[in-house]
């Protein structure tokens, strides 16, 4: 199984993004190409994430009438669901068809992290490790080892003045943010409130731990999360939602 | 909604983790040097250990009063959780040098250190300098990750270090006699000295030739397409260094071309042997070659395959060559013919020569027995006469 997972996907993407190094400039060939081949998986999985987004996009419309069933069936937990599942069915969406295509895209990325990391070689043993993934070409040879400077940050190492740390977690809040719908029941608001502060910390958390080049991904991965859900959703979604949103999302507040 | 923030903490917790595999700590694989029926040695965990073999195979309690010591070396913790003034192991993949009776090591933690045995047999604090010992730089300072070997050559110690400089040290007091900028990254590699030149090899791809006076560079200056993996190796007026693109090349001192260039399955990442002019080059695809060292070419009629990486540098006993392949094999090559045999485990046939571990540090020899530590922290003697290993010599 490991091994179908290097030659199929790991090996791949490890070394197209050695190739892609190695045509850069030199000053910046390691940290541009994290940027570019980012860019390039974002682009080859772009049909999967618009459906998603399309996906989640019906469910943000949905919200309203889903917080009124909650007022209307809160106490009655198994009624709600039937209610619910009945709204969704009606309008033809599938509540957890926003995560399949984001399942679909894990090996992608898991790899994209991987590559990354290899690729770094920050110790000998590691070096040692990715001799044994790379394919027998001048190109990718002569990417080895990769110049891991880039702006401010040795990607080899952690970044040690939060500037990046302080990035990724605010990018991280914001892009969860414009999707983390706001709930009528406070319990699950209150999960929903941990978990968007608790990401961004641990992943800033992360990012002074782990070799820079890693972060590099999260931000860049996270910008163009935050762009695309933009213009596919067509604005901030719920980091400014609309005025009606906004009365509906505060009106369950009142109650207590 | 709450379910899908959960999948993506799973989610983005697998990735870190699967990231942090990729990134293990570095362990060291410091060889093992033998001198006076003594090894040396840079042990995993840290610490510089002189084991008298006769002793490991009596059963004696460590250390014996053989001679044997061993010394801790820490670091302050560099770890962005730690607090206070918490220390670790140091990293060590240089395999030490003897210098009289001193031990000298680089550490990956940016550290050189010489140790005199008889400051560390009766324990006195670090460094004990009417004994010989020094540490370069002093106090809290560091350089760069010293990843290759010093080499010691009359009154100096040279030694290569990550943040691309080689420094030039006085042995008795470790003063910094010169330093030469070579504005390399990640100078892993152990220099060679030969004729009032140091040579060294680099990852972008040169080997340079430096004045062991005071460390400027000299004009000639060999440039390859892609960087070295291997420190170079002299052999006469040529030095043999392996390439990122599975080369290995030779290159006659003074000359702009190659002498000739061998290509490999994979790096040869190991210091080839060489022998009555045949270069014996261990390569990570996991085979041996021997190669007419004017030509370059093939000697046997196929490369002796032990299938599985050998990062170790090979040993010769008598006319046989010993190798340890990574996977823990252990094959004893007739240097004549390329045929080789495996050393059993006296656990089982099936069982690799040394098994649960990996091997990537240079094995030594003394008195026909090859000692080769394993990433375990042990130490396997094989008498390769005999053909058979020994009992295992832990190091913990």
């Amino acid at each position: 199984m490991v091994n179908l997972w290097n030659l199929v996907i790991l090996r791949p993407m490890l070394n197209g993004l050695l190739a892609l190094a190695s045509i850069l400039p030199e000053e910046v060939e390691f940290g541009l190409a994290i940027i570019i081949l980012t860019l390039v998986v974002r682009v080859a999985s772009t049909p999967l994430v618009m459906r998603q987004l399309k996906s989640t996009k019906a469910m943000q419309e949905m919200q309203p009438k889903v917080q009124e069933l909650q007022k209307k069936y809160g106490k009655n937990k198994q009624k709600l669901q039937q209610e619910m599942m009945k709204v969704y069915k009606e309008a033809g969406v599938n509540p957890i068809g926003c995560m399949w295509p984001m399942l679909v895209q894990f090996p992608i990325w898991i790899a994209l992290y991987q590559s990354i990391m290899r690729a770094l070689a920050t110790t000998p043993e590691n070096l040692l490790g990715l001799a044994q993934h790379l394919y027998s070409s001048e190109r990718i040879a002569q990417a080895i080892p990769v110049n891991s400077h880039f702006l401010w940050l040795d990607l080899g190492q952690p970044d040690r003045t939060l500037i990046l740390a302080i990035l990724v977690g605010g990018t991280m809040w914001v892009q969860q943010k414009m999707t983390t719908a706001p709930s009528a029941d406070p319990r699950q608001q209150s999960t929903s409130s941990t978990m968007l502060l608790m990401m961004p910390l641990m992943f800033g958390m992360f990012t002074m731990m782990f070799p820079s080049g890693l972060p590099l991904f999260w931000l860049v991965s996270n910008l163009i999360g935050i762009a695309t859900q933009y213009f596919v959703t067509g604005g901030w979604g719920y980091l400014k939602p609309p005025a009606v949103s906004s009365s509906a999302r505060t009106a369950p507040r009142k109650r207590h | 909604m709450s379910k899908r923030v959960l999948v993506c903490l799973v989610f983005f917790c697998v990735l870190a983790l699967s990231a942090a595999g990729c990134s293990a700590p570095p362990q060291g694989y410091s060889g093992v040097v033998s001198s006076d029926d003594m090894l040396y040695l840079g042990a995993t965990d840290g610490k510089v250990r002189a084991v008298d073999p006769t002793a490991r195979g009596e059963g004696l309690p460590f250390p014996s009063s053989e001679g044997e010591w061993s010394f801790a070396i820490t670091m302050p913790s560099k770890s962005f959780l730690s607090c206070g003034s918490s220390t670790t192991p140091a990293t060590i993949y240089s395999t030490p040098v003897v210098v009289d009776e001193r031990v000298c090591v680089g550490l990956y933690d940016g550290k050189v250190m010489m140790l005199a045995s008889s400051a560390r047999i009766d324990d006195l604090n670090f460094p004990h300098r009417k004994s010989g010992e020094w540490v370069y730089p002093e106090g809290d300072d560091v350089i760069g990750a010293v990843v290759g070997s010093p080499a010691v050559v009359g009154k100096m110690v040279y030694v290569c270090s990550s943040d691309g400089v080689v420094y030039a040290l006085d042995v008795d007091s470790g003063d910094e006699e010169w330093r030469s900028e070579l504005s390399v990254e990640k100078l892993w590699t152990s220099p060679v000295v030969s004729e009032g030149a140091l040579y060294v090899s680099t990852f972008d791809g040169h080997i340079y030739a430096l004045s062991i006076d005071d460390g400027r560079l000299l004009p000639w200056s060999f440039e390859a397409e892609v960087g070295f993996a291997s420190s170079p190796l002299l052999y006469g007026d040529t030095i043999l260094a392996g390439s990122f693109d599975n080369g290995l090349y030779a290159v006659r001192i003074g000359d702009d071309e190659p002498l000739w260039k061998f290509e490999g399955g994979n790096w040869f990442w190991a210091l080839p042997v060489v022998r009555d002019d045949v270069v014996y080059a261990a390569c990570l695809d996991g085979k041996v070659y021997a190669l007419d060292a004017g030509s370059g070419r093939a000697k046997w009629d196929e490369p002796f395959d032990a299938g599985s990486p050998i990062v170790a540098s090979p040993v010769t006993v008598d006319d046989s060559l010993v190798i340890a392949a990574e996977s823990g094999d252990v094959y004893v090559i007739d240097m004549q013919t390329g045929v080789g045999t495996r050393i059993e485990n006296p656990e089982g046939d099936e069982k690799p020569s040394i098994d649960g571990t990996t091997i990537l540090a240079s094995l030594c020899t003394q008195d026909g027995i090859v000692y080769i530590r394993a990433q375990n922290n042990s130490l396997y003697p094989v008498d390769v006469a005999g053909g058979e290993r020994k009992a295992r010599i832990s190091l913990d």
